[in-house]
Parts: C-alpha cells; sequence; structure tokens
C-alpha cells in the first residue's frame, strides 16, 4: 500500500512543489483547502491534478480531526499559514490564530487520532529577526520581529513540546527564504522579477520598493520541500536548518534580474518609505551543515540562476497574458 | 478642578495576585477596575471598591469595550490559564487565552488609547529548560509546557509591540510566588492544606509527584509592587521578578509539616500519576535589574510564606472552612458586574 500524506498550504508555493515531490516519490496526496469555493483550488487542480483536496481550515480544530480520519496520513505537513510579514502587522490577531494556533490545533488532532502520524512543521528564519549570532543554527535564539515572526516561534515550541511530551514524531523545519517562479506577487523576489518582466516589454517603467539594504539567504524552493521530506524519513525526530549559507541584498538581486534582460535598475526603481516594516530584521543567513551531515540534503539552483528562472517565467507569462489580453481586445 | 483620580485595570481579578494587586492600586488612590468574565464567581478577596466589568481575552470586541468603558492609565494583565499541568490536556484553549488574549489586549489598546500603560504578567516557564542555572532577562526562552509556550508568544508579543508600535508595555517575569490565597491546586497550596488536615485528623496522607522538582518561591504581595513599579518608569523593560534561591519540594514539606508538628516521610505518597510530561527541573530568577532599577526587594522569606500558609490553613479549619469535597476557603459570592 502506498504511503499517504496531508498537506496544509497546499495552495501556496511550497505546497505544490511538495506534492509533486511527494507524487513523484509514490505517495498518495492530500491537500487541505479552506473556504466556501475557493478561487485557488483550480490553480492547484491544474497544476497537481493527482492532489486529493479536502476541506478543512486550521481554524477549526473539529474540522482536523475530521480530515485525519477520513485521509488517513502517514505524514502531515502544516504550510498552512499567513506567511506574508507586511501583512501580519495589519492581521496580527488572524497571523496568532492560524500561523501560531493552527500548528497546535493539528498536533492535538494528531494526538488525539492517531499520534503515530509523523509531522512537519514549517518553521521560519523570520523567527531569528534581530540575530544574537551569524550564521544562525538550530540553536540561536528567537528574537522575531513580526506577529509573523512570533507566531512561527510559537509553532516551533509547541512542536518540540509535542515531541518531548508525546512522544510523537514532530519535526520543526527552519527554512530561510525559498522562491521560485511560483512565488506569490506580494514578495519581494517575485515583485521584482515580475517588474523586471514588465518594464522590459514597456507595460510599466517604474517599481517602487522598501529596504534595499535587506540582506537574505535566498534558495530555490523545489530544493527545500525535498528536506520537509527527508526529515519526516529519518529514525528519530529532530529540528534542522535548510539554507543555501549565502546572503544577497535586494540590491544584488536588483542587478541580476534587470541585468538578465539587459537594463540598469538604477533607472526604474524607486524608493518608497510605505514598504518599509515597521521593526524590520538584519541579516539572516542559514547554517544548514546540520540538514547536509544527517539529511544529506544541499541544494541544487545557485541565486543567480534562481533569478533567471524567476525573470524568464515571468517575461513568458507577462508576454503570453498580453497576448491573451490583444486577442480578446480583437475578438468581435 | 479636582484631581482626577488615577484609572487601572486588571484582567484575571479574581486570580491570587489579582486581589493583592487591586489592594496595592487603591491603597495608592487609583479607582481599579477589574475584567471578570461573564458569570465568573468573585471571591470574597476581591476589595469591594474595584469596580467589576466584563470581558474574555478570547473576545477582542469585549476587550475594547472594556478598554472604553473603564478609560485606564495602566492595565494589568493577569488573567490567564495559569495550570500548567492542565495545560497538557487543554493546549489550544490555554494558546488562546493567554497567548494570543495578549495580542487581542494590546491591538485593543493601540486602537482605544495607544498612550495606555501594559503590564503582562510573564512567567519563569517561559525558561522551562534553560541550560543557564540563574536565569535574568536576556536569557533564551525554551518553554517545556503548552502553558510556558503560550507565555511565551505572549512575551515576545508584548516586545514587539513596544519596538514596532511604541506602546509602553512592559513584563515582569515573575517567579512561583504564593500566599494564603494561593489557589488549592497548586503544590504549595496543596501541601499547605495537607498539613492542616493531617494535623486535624482529618486526612492521612498526601500524594505528590516528582518531589525534587526545585522552584524559586516568594511572596505574592511582594510581586504585584514589582507589576505596579514596572508601569511607573520612564520606559517600558522586561524585570525578572524573583528571590534568587531555590528550594526544594521536600524542603517545602519539611517547613510546612514541621509546623504542625509532625514528619512529612509519615505521610507523603510519590504518585507517579502525578508527573508531568515534561517539567523545567530548576528555574531560579537573577532579579538585579529589578532591584536596581525598580527599588524592588521580596520583603519575605520562603520559609515564612510557608509557615503563614500553614497556619492561614489551619484558622480556616478552626472556622469550619476546607471541607474535603471543597477545598476553596473563601465562600464564593456573586457580585454584578457594573
Amino acid at each position: 500500500m502506498s504511503r499517504s500524506a496531508l498537506i496544509t498550504g497546499i495552495t501556496g508555493q511550497d505546497g505544490g512543489y511538495l506534492a509533486e515531490h511527494l507524487l513523484s516519490q509514490g505517495y498518495e496526496v492530500h491537500g487541505l483547502i479552506r473556504g466556501q469555493n475557493n478561487p485557488r483550488a483550480a490553480i492547484v487542480r491544474q497544476l497537481v491534478p493527482e492532489v486529493h483536496l479536502i476541506e478543512g481550515d486550521l481554524h477549526d480544530q473539529s474540522s482536523l480531526i475530521g480530515v485525519l480520519e477520513a485521509t488517513h496520513p502517514d505524514e502531515v505537513y502544516n504550510l498552512g499559514a499567513i506567511s506574508f510579514v507586511a501583512l501580519s502587522f495589519k492581521q496580527a490577531i488572524n497571523t496568532g490564530e492560524i500561523t501560531g494556533l493552527g500548528v497546535t490545533r493539528m498536533l492535538d488532532s494528531i494526538r488525539l487520532v492517531n499520534p503515530a502520524i509523523r509531522f512537519y512543521q514549517a518553521s521560519s528564519s523570520e523567527m531569528f529577526g534581530k540575530v544574537r549570532e551569524t550564521p544562525q543554527t538550530e540553536l540561536t535564539p528567537f528574537h522575531p520581529r513580526s506577529p509573523y515572526g512570533v507566531a512561527k516561534v510559537y509553532g516551533h515550541h509547541i512542536t518540540v513540546n509535542y515531541r518531548e511530551s508525546y512522544g510523537m514524531f514532530a519535526v520543526s523545519g527552519i527554512l530561510f527564504n525559498h522562491e521560485s517562479p511560483r512565488r506569490g506577487h506580494e514578495f519581494v523576489t517575485r515583485k521584482i522579477t515580475d517588474g523586471v518582466a514588465r518594464i522590459k516589454l514597456g507595460l510599466e517603467s517604474e517599481l517602487r520598493l522598501g529596504n534595499l539594504d535587506a540582506q537574505r539567504d535566498w534558495g530555490f524552493a523545489g530544493d527545500y520541500v525535498r528536506a520537509m521530506h527527508l526529515m519526516l524519513q529519518q529514525d528519530e525526530p529532530d529540528d534542522f536548518v535548510v539554507a543555501t549559507g549565502q546572503t544577497h541584498s535586494v540590491r544584488d538581486l536588483l542587478e541580476l534580474a534587470f541585468g538578465h534582460v539587459g537594463l540598469r535598475w538604477e533607472d526604474h526603481v524607486v524608493v518608497d518609505d510605505r514598504y518599509l516594516r515597521p521593526a524590520d530584521v538584519a541579516t539572516l543567513v542559514g547554517d544548514a551543515a546540520k540538514a547536509r551531515r544527517v539529511l544529506g540534503w544541499g541544494p541544487t539552483v545557485s541565486f543567480t540562476e534562481l533569478v533567471a528562472m524567476m525573470v524568464e517565467a515571468d517575461l513568458r507569462a507577462v508576454s503570453s497574458s498580453r497576448a491573451a489580453t490583444a486577442a480578446s481586445a480583437a475578438a468581435p | 478642578m479636582p484631581a482626577t483620580r488615577r484609572r487601572a485595570l486588571v484582567t484575571g481579578v479574581t486570580g491570587q495576585d489579582g486581589p493583592y494587586l487591586s489592594e496595592l492600586l487603591l491603597g495608592e488612590g487609583y479607582d481599579v477596575f477589574g475584567m471578570v468574565m461573564p458569570g465568573e464567581v468573585v471571591p470574597a478577596e476581591v476589595p469591594p471598591a474595584v469596580h467589576l466589568l466584563e470581558g474574555r481575552l478570547t473576545d477582542g470586541a469585549s476587550l475594547q469595550a472594556a478598554l472604553t468603558a473603564a478609560r485606564p492609565a495602566e492595565v494589568y494583565n493577569l488573567a490567564a490559564a495559569t495550570s500548567v499541568a492542565d495545560s497538557f490536556e487543554d493546549a489550544v484553549n490555554v494558546a488562546d487565552v493567554t497567548g494570543v488574549g495578549v495580542l487581542r489586549l494590546l491591538e485593543a489598546v493601540r486602537h482605544v488609547d495607544p498612550s495606555i500603560r501594559l503590564l503582562q504578567a510573564s512567567s519563569a516557564e517561559i525558561f522551562g529548560g534553560a541550560p543557564t542555572s540563574l536565569q535574568d532577562e536576556s536569557t533564551p526562552l525554551c518553554p517545556v509546557s503548552p502553558y510556558g509556550v503560550a507565555k511565551a508568544f505572549a512575551h515576545q508579543t508584548v516586545q514587539l509591540y513596544r519596538r514596532s508600535h511604541r506602546i509602553y508595555a512592559a513584563t515582569t517575569i515573575l517567579y512561583n510566588h504564593e500566599s494564603p490565597r494561593r489557589g488549592p491546586g497548586f503544590v504549595t497550596r496543596k501541601v499547605s492544606i495537607a498539613a492542616a488536615r493531617i494535623a486535624r485528623g482529618m486526612e492521612r496522607e498526601l500524594r505528590l509527584g516528582n518531589l525534587d522538582v526545585e522552584r524559586d518561591w516568594g511572596y505574592a504581595p511582594d510581586y504585584v509592587r514589582a507589576m505596579h513599579r514596572a508601569l511607573q518608569q520612564k520606559g517600558p523593560d522586561d524585570y525578572v521578578v524573583a528571590t534568587g534561591e531555590t528550594h526544594t519540594l521536600r524542603e517545602l514539606l519539611d517547613i510546612a509539616f514541621a509546623a504542625v508538628g509532625l514528619d512529612w516521610r509519615q505521610h507523603v505518597v510519590s504518585d507517579p500519576a502525578l508527573l508531568r510530561p515534561t517539567e523545567p527541573v530548576r528555574l531560579c530568577g537573577d532579579a538585579s535589574r529589578a532591584r536596581s532599577r525598580l527599588g524592588w526587594a521580596p520583603t519575605r522569606g520562603f520559609a515564612d510564606v510557608i509557615r503563614e500558609m500553614v497556619a492561614a490553613d489551619l484558622d480556616r479549619l478552626n472556622q469550619g472552612g476546607l471541607a474535603p469535597a471543597s477545598p476553596d476557603p473563601a465562600a464564593p459570592r456573586q457580585r454584578a458586574p457594573g
């Protein structure tokens, strides 16, 4: 009998990549989907038609118990969250309830339904916030600087707590930023590559951004979901940092993205204070030595390749949507 | 023009600390508002001068309404699901009240009046499995119970609002603090009640979990003074409030049973069923910052606190209290909020 997995956050960037990876490993994959007639369900069905979508909500514990009883997963990957830092300042309570408490609802549901289910919690480098040491490891203390970061710290601690208190196979993957052509447009990498494509194709002339000096450790999402899966295949549950170990500034990203299409970013980028966060985090760079050693994991896509991949994808997407608009305008 | 009295709102006013804090604030000339849950029984210890308001930390709109009605200059958030042991069976609710509740309260402060000063009663349980033998305000958080994890969320949320939204939000990281008003579910009170009842021949044995736990136990009336002072500073900060010395549960038993002329070894049974899934082994706080900046110091030592608790429980027995079925001494009385 094939193994079965349940993914929350199936409509997000990582949900799609993880579903594809698990399907390729022979899993039966279930994806939790919330809301009534969620418009993103159609996107998931198109991207990974083999995924079984099932309705449930991290706000509602009894719905999670029902989903676990219906799908009998061997593994649960909790990727569901309000994951955009800027939004978390505007919807702090909702972020606490979903990104934070949602983890407890799922862990508690697993404890009640079948404590042998293995659980992966998507933790985040945003937990480190105002960093106390560089690079950050599994032992670096957390100083979160956003409601999102605080909620993720909660999710991390409660995952460790369920592991230690109940002996559950519950692990926390501390993932640094990871991007792809499927990244949401609200994130800075995608905002830039989409902006570059629009400017290159003459649809726009400027791109407004916040702090250009922010430094991040950016990897490729397709690489990171492999680490999630590997963490649940170990003999003992443990927590791992997943990162490239290299940092780049938003400025570096601009150089590469605009350079890829033969433009100068200085001619198009406008710094806009509205995009500055109330309390921005400093340099984040992860030390994934433990993941390399124990999981045998390593990134396969470099930062330069990642940016090129994203710009190329956005050039195609913008061109085809322009063509579609032109075609519908020309239609009688 | 008559001077306006300062106004304070206390959540968790029905707990151990709420009445002590209310008494202190009333003594300082405050108008004191106490938030109670709809239908909650208000114990006799809550001073009658406290104005009661309804509200729940799980209901953000009720918090906004309470702030709008009380118009406080200071809010003391003492409300929480406080039992560490019970938190293992009720992790979601504990996080909702003890963790996200603080977020709801801070959002309400931000919307109603961002100049309100807020005191968060943080707990030593946020350090839980701390590798250091003495914890201070910069010790990394390492909670080991759902209660501790929720308190850590609350603590970091307060720090975030201080920095990101410029709210005067302070925390006191309170180590265990006891008194004759401690709830009967807490180990110190469980011991003082049992010592009194065994001394009177009403009971023979006392079942406890891990006798080797070490805690930094102080006196609750001392700790509420630190809370008040933390809101009278130029700016908000975090303060460890602790005695700086630890005692084991065995020492507690020595003192409590000696106070009634008994040897605890003849009465105490260690019951594995009472062990917690995970438990901090030793928590000891370094209150240097509170001592130097708040001028705070404990007034009562460990042995005196325990003896006072046993004496109070003997008095309650003499007055016909502490019936076996309901160990709660305070005859509850209903008071309508308003």
